[in-house]
C-alpha cells in the first residue's frame, strides 16, 4: 500500500471521535466535556504528548493525531468505575511531578527525546506505583483506540465487516513477514 | 351503541391469538396463518422489522461511541443483563435493562429477556441440535420429573419441517443421541478442531466432536430466498440483527412470511395481562391486554390461545389467569402450575493450548463457532454418581498476536505487523439440570410492576447434582485435552447464577397425567384445551440440547394439532 496516500488523508482519521474542540480556545479547560474526571487543557495537552510518545507518527499517523487522547480520556471517564478514575487523577498528578523532577520542566515543554527518557522509565515500571497505574490505563486505551481507529481498520490492518467465507485449513507461514 | 358494541367485539375477534412474537410464537403465527386463520400476534415490546430496526447492523468498531463495550453507569444500573455475554454497546437496545421490568430474585437468578419483536430470536446463539429419545425417555428411566408423553418419533417429522424453512447447517454425523436432520452444508472444523475429534474416537470411541449444528445459511434453498434471506455472510455480529437474514430469527423468517398472507395482526406494545376464562363456556375465551404505553385495557377474543410469552413469563401469565373454576391459574388443578422450573448448568468452562498445526490458521469467521460434543456421560445407562449428563462446545482459535511490552515506534511496528500465536482451545459445559417441586415461581402478594402485574418470584438453585456434573466436566475434559497433547489447561467455574444460561425451562410441564402436568402431549393445557403453551414452559426436562428447535418443532405440530381440533369442533 502507498503509506503517504495515507498521510495525505490523515485528516479524514482522527481516531473516529467526533469531538469538535470549541472554537476559542480556554487553556484552563480540556476540548471535551467529561463528566467525572476534572481535565485542565494542560492536562489534555500533557495526554497529547503522551499518547503519542506511546505511538508516535511514523509513515503513518500517531496517537496525537488520531485524538487518542481525548480517546482516552473519554473512556476512563465513561468505562471506568470511580476508583479507577481517581487512581488515574493520582497518577496523572504524579506523573506530572515526576516529570518536573527528572526532566526539569513539563513533560509537554520536555524534548521528545526527554519525554521517551520518562516514558521508557515508567514503561519499564520504574516508577511510583500510582504513576504507573496511570500510565497502563493510559497504555491500554490507547492501544484500543488505535487498533480501533479508522486509520488502522481501513488501511493499516483491515477489518472485514462482510467477510463472506470461512476457510477452516487457512495456511500460514510461522515466521513474521515483513 | 349496541350495534358498535358488536362491531367493535367482532373487531377485537380472532381465528387464533398468540401471546409473544420471539421463536415459538412466530412459528405459531407463521402455521396459523398459512392455515388460513386470521391471527392475532400480541408484543410486549416495540416492533422490530427485519433490516429497518437494526441500527448498529452496517456499523464498524470504531463508529460506536465505546468501541462496543458498557459504560460504567450502564453496568452499576444494570448488574444482572450486564453479565450476558451479548449485552454490549452493539445490541443493547434489544435487551430488556434491569430497571424497566423488575422481578423478584428468592434466589439469585439472572433473568435475560429480549422484549421486542422477534423476542430473543434476534439475540440466540443459534446452536440446533435434535433430542433423541435417550432424552425424551430420560425421566422415566431416571426417575425424576415425569415421563415426557411424548417420544422422537413424534416430533420427528416435525424437526424435519422446521429446520427445512428455518435452514440448519450441519452434518449428517450418524450418532444416535444426536438424530440427523434436514441439513443444509456443515460449517467445516478447522485443523485442530478436527485433531481432537480424531484423538477423541481412537482414545475413547463414544465420545464424539461433530461440527456444532446451526441456524444460518451456509447455502440457501428456495424457500429462504423466498423469505426474502440470502446466505451467511460470516459476519458473526449477529446479535445486531442481520441484514441478509443469515441466521433464523423470528423478524427475518416467521414474522414477515405470517404478514404476507394478510392475515396477521401484530399489535406490539401488547402486555398481556391474562388469559380469560369463561366458567359458563368451560373454555378460554380471550386475553386482556394492556398498552404498555397508555395503559389501556383492551380484550380480544379468539377459539384458541397459544402462550409463547417466554418460559417464565408464560407462566407469569397463567398464574396470573384465575377465575372461580381456576383460583390459582389457568389449568392449574395439580397445583404444579411454577413448579418444576429448570435450566442448563454452564458454569464450567476449561482452556488450554495447541503446539501443533502451526502451518494452518483460519481465514474468515465460522458462525458456527466450531465443535460440539454430544452428551456421552449416562448415555445408555446409569455410570456415575450424578444424574444425566452434559454436552459440550469445542472450539480452537489461532490469532494474530502483538507484543505489546514495548512503546514508541516498536510498539506500533507490533501492533500493525502481528505474528501467529499459537491455537487456543476452549470448551464450555452444557449440563442438564433436573426439576424439582422447590424450583419454582410464584407470583409476588405485595409487589406490583407498572401495569399492575403481580411481580415474578423466582426460586432455584444448583444442587448437589450439579456440583458433581461440573466436577464430572472438569476430570473428563481434561483428561480429553491431556491426551490430546493440550498444554496450559485452566479450569475456570463461575459460579453464575442460574438464568444467565437463557435456558430455563418449565413450569407448565408436558405429561400424561393431569394430576401431575399442565399440559398434554400437544401442549394442550389438560384443563383447558384451547390453551396451547409451545415456549420453554412446557419443557418436562431440560437434556442437554439448545432448546430452540424443539420449541419450534413443538409449536408446529400443536398448530396443527389445534387446527384439526377445531375442523373437529373438538376445541
Amino acid at each position: 500500500m502507498n503509506r503517504r496516500t495515507v498521510v495525505k488523508g490523515l485528516l479524514l482519521f482522527t481516531g473516529g471521535l467526533v469531538l469538535a474542540p470549541s472554537c476559542v480556545m480556554e487553556t484552563s479547560k480540556a476540548s471535551i466535556r467529561l463528566r467525572n474526571l476534572d481535565i485542565s487543557g494542560e492536562d489534555e495537552k500533557l495526554m497529547g504528548e503522551l499518547v503519542e510518545t506511546i505511538l508516535p507518527t511514523t509513515d503513518t499517523p500517531g496517537g496525537k493525531t488520531l485524538g487518542l487522547h481525548r480517546f482516552t480520556l473519554k473512556m476512563v471517564d465513561d468505562l471506568r468505575g470511580e476508583k479507577d478514575q481517581k487512581a488515574f487523577m493520582a497518577g496523572l498528578d504524579g506523573f506530572k511531578k515526576l516529570a518536573k523532577k527528572q526532566v526539569g520542566s513539563s513533560f509537554v515543554e520536555a524534548s521528545p527525546q526527554k519525554r521517551q527518557e520518562l516514558v521508557s522509565a515508567v514503561n519499564a515500571g520504574k516508577a511510583p506505583e500510582d504513576v504507573v497505574a496511570f500510565y497502563r490505563m493510559v497504555k491500554d486505551h490507547t492501544i484500543t483506540g488505535y487498533l480501533n481507529s479508522e486509520l488502522v481498520m481501513t488501511k493499516l490492518r483491515v477489518y472485514e465487516l462482510v467477510p463472506g467465507r470461512y476457510n477452516a485449513y487457512f495456511p500460514v507461514k510461522t515466521k513474521q513477514q515483513s | 351503541m349496541a350495534n358498535l358494541n358488536v362491531d367493535s367485539v367482532k373487531q377485537r375477534t380472532f381465528d387464533a391469538i398468540v401471546i409473544g412474537s420471539g421463536m415459538s410464537g412466530g412459528w405459531a403465527a407463521k402455521e396459523f396463518t398459512g392455515k388460513g386463520l386470521k391471527t392475532l400476534v400480541l408484543e410486549r415490546g416495540r416492533d422490530v422489522k427485519h433490516i429497518k430496526d437494526y441500527p448498529t447492523t452496517n456499523m464498524m468498531p470504531y463508529e460506536f461511541e465505546h468501541r462496543g463495550e458498557l459504560t460504567a453507569e450502564m453496568r452499576e444500573k444494570n448488574p444482572v443483563v450486564s453479565r450476558c455475554y451479548a449485552f454490549r454497546e452493539d445490541a443493547m437496545h434489544f435487551f430488556v435493562k434491569d430497571t424497566e421490568q423488575p422481578y423478584v430474585q428468592e434466589k439469585p437468578f439472572d433473568w435475560i429477556r429480549g422484549q421486542q419483536v422477534g423476542g430473543k430470536s434476534l439475540l440466540w446463539a443459534r446452536q440446533t441440535q435434535r433430542w433423541s429419545d435417550l432424552d425424551f425417555e430420560g425421566p422415566a428411566r431416571d426417575g425424576y420429573a415425569v415421563d415426557w408423553p411424548i417420544r422422537y418419533k413424534d416430533l420427528a417429522p416435525w424437526y424435519s419441517y422446521v429446520e427445512k424453512f428455518a435452514g440448519i447447517s450441519g452434518n449428517n454425523d450418524g450418532l444416535a443421541e444426536l438424530p440427523d436432520g434436514e441439513f443444509l452444508p456443515a460449517y467445516p472444523l478447522n485443523s485442530v478442531e478436527d485433531y481432537f475429534k480424531k484423538q477423541l474416537k481412537s482414545h475413547y470411541g463414544n465420545r464424539h466432536v461433530i461440527s456444532a449444528r446451526c441456524a444460518h445459511l451456509s447455502k440457501p434453498n428456495q424457500i429462504h430466498l423466498d423469505q426474502g434471506r440470502a446466505q451467511c455472510m460470516n459476519r458473526v455480529i449477529c446479535q445486531r440483527g442481520c441484514p441478509f437474514g443469515g441466521y433464523f430469527s423470528s423478524n427475518s423468517s416467521t414474522i414477515p412470511w405470517a404478514e404476507r398472507t394478510g392475515l396477521m395482526t401484530l399489535l406490539p406494545h401488547s402486555v398481556v395481562q391474562e388469559v380469560i376464562y369463561d366458567d359458563k363456556a368451560g373454555k378460554a375465551t380471550g386475553v386482556r391486554v394492556i398498552n404498555a404505553q397508555t395503559k389501556e385495557t383492551t380484550e380480544y377474543y379468539a377459539p384458541v390461545i397459544f402462550v409463547n410469552a417466554s418460559a417464565f413469563s408464560t407462566n407469569q401469565i397463567l398464574l396470573n389467569s384465575t377465575s372461580d373454576r381456576f383460583p390459582n391459574g389457568l389449568g392449574n388443578d395439580s397445583g404444579l402450575l411454577g413448579k418444576y422450573v429448570a435450566f442448563h448448568n454452564y458454569r464450567a468452562r476449561i482452556t488450554a493450548e495447541y503446539e501443533g498445526f502451526q502451518e494452518y490458521a483460519t481465514d474468515g469467521r465460522n458462525p458456527a463457532g466450531g465443535g460440539y460434543i454430544p452428551r456421552f456421560r449416562n448415555l445408555h445407562k446409569q455410570e456415575t454418581d450424578f444424574l444425566r449428563g452434559y454436552a459440550a462446545g469445542f472450539r480452537a482459535d489461532r490469532g494474530q498476536e502483538s507484543d505489546t511490552s514495548g512503546f514508541g515506534v516498536d510498539l506500533k511496528k507490533q501492533l500493525l505487523n502481528p505474528s501467529w500465536g499459537i491455537w487456543k482451545v476452549g470448551s464450555h459445559m452444557m449440563g442438564e439440570t433436573i426439576p424439582k417441586a422447590e424450583s419454582q415461581l410464584s407470583l409476588s402478594k405485595t409487589r406490583k410492576d407498572d401495569w399492575g402485574i403481580p411481580l415474578l418470584n423466582i426460586n432455584l438453585d444448583y444442587d448437589a447434582n450439579d456440583n458433581k456434573m461440573v466436577a464430572d466436566y472438569h476430570a473428563q475434559m481434561e483428561e480429553m485435552f491431556t491426551k490430546a497433547g493440550f498444554t496450559n489447561i485452566k479450569k475456570t467455574d463461575s459460579h453464575q447464577a442460574p438464568g444467565l444460561d437463557i435456558h430455563e425451562m418449565g413450569g407448565v410441564r408436558m405429561g400424561h397425567d393431569p394430576k401431575t402436568s399442565l399440559l398434554n402431549r400437544y401442549n394442550q393445557l389438560h384443563a383447558c384445551p384451547n390453551v396451547y403453551v409451545t415456549d420453554g414452559a412446557c419443557m418436562t426436562s431440560t437434556s442437554t440440547q439448545n432448546p430452540s428447535l424443539t420449541y419450534m418443532a413443538l409449536t408446529a405440530r400443536a398448530v396443527d394439532h389445534a387446527v384439526s381440533e377445531m375442523k373437529k369442533q373438538n376445541i
